[in-house]
């Protein structure tokens, strides 16, 4: 059983089930970074809402109401990343020269570094540097709760620093439900990404 | 076609899209799903997630603008026509655009020995 959530998506209100809500957040998040420095951008992501909604509207089966990942997952496929055309003429230059959580989290991403909500304890990190080592995730928690223990606190705060850093593997049709924790961090850090973004 | 050839092909087609986008709009006042629908079935086939920063860059520039239209199925939608300048840019465009297919063309056959 999943609990549902309900949204504004340009303002009209939506529900969603929990997994899907956070993959729909984590859309959105991406979104407004990759926008961040557009003039328009708080009207483009609400023509990107609506569009969202308008396209799991459609894809709802006869008496549902409430989206799931069968229906966002294609639906944000349909709608693709969100390319800005302002920033591609300005980022053709070198200044790539401060790099945000974001531009850190795409390197992670492409070193195969992901968190992975899905079976995670806290967040995903363990989950994720298991899979990337092809060890068992059991043996990764093993290895941080004894460096919590050795390093007394400081694995804390690199737990937290990779948390938001590491970017979070897409969730799956299909794929278990989140456990609270998980889907609580999920949620947190892909919002703290977004401020961020917003700011820089 | 070689996914090589359309590799190369691909900044092309992306640096294109702004202007096929123009005349789109400058056939008659469209809603994104049109624009989308228009282009599916060419070279420019693209995506909301490229097509609504595009069309809020063009009309910061002051090549369109929308109004809203109440729909049947929703909430209301976004229609977009061109402005005065929009349609002087798709004049200059289309020029433009016949020149660099002559010149295009032309290269083959002159010979080099002027």
């Amino acid at each position: 059983m999943q609990r549902v959530i309900t949204v504004s998506l340009n303002q009209n209100p939506y529900s969603l089930e929990e997994d899907a809500h956070a993959g729909l957040e984590q859309y959105l998040a991406e979104s407004a970074a990759t926008l961040a420095s557009n003039p328009d951008r708080a009207e483009i992501l609400a023509d990107l809402e609506q569009a969202i909604a308008d396209q799991c509207t459609r894809r709802l089966q006869p008496g549902r109401s409430v989206i799931t990942l069968t229906e966002l997952q294609p639906a944000l496929a349909e709608i693709g990343r969100v390319s800005d055309p302002a920033a591609q003429t300005a980022t053709s230059g070198d200044n790539a020269s401060s790099a945000t959580p974001n531009q850190s989290a795409e390197v992670l991403r492409g070193a195969g570094l992901e968190q992975i909500s899905e079976g995670a304890w806290i967040s995903g990190v363990c989950n994720g540097l298991a899979r990337s080592a092809g060890i068992d995730v059991t043996l990764t928690r093993v290895i941080a709760i004894l460096l919590l223990f050795v390093t007394g606190g400081t694995m804390i705060v690199l737990y937290l620093v990779l948390m938001l850093l590491m970017p979070y593997a897409p969730l799956q049709i299909d794929g278990p439900a989140l456990r609270k924790l998980p889907a609580k961090c999920r949620e947190l850090v892909t919002s703290l990404r977004a401020k961020i973004a917003a700011l820089g | 076609m070689t996914t090589e050839l359309d590799l190369k092909l691909l900044p092309l087609r992306k640096g294109l899209l702004e202007f096929v986008v123009l005349k789109i709009v400058a056939g008659h006042s469209v809603y994104v799903p049109d624009i989308l629908r228009r282009l599916a079935d060419t070279e420019f086939a693209t995506q909301e997630g490229t097509l609504y920063p595009l069309l809020s860059k063009l009309r910061r520039e002051g090549l369109v603008h929308y109004e809203w239209r109440e729909s049947e199925t929703g909430p209301p939608r976004k229609y977009y026509q061109l402005t005065e300048s929009g349609r002087a840019q798709v004049h200059a465009l289309d020029q433009y655009w016949l020149q660099l297919h002559r010149t295009v063309a032309d290269l083959g056959h002159t010979p080099c020995n002027a």
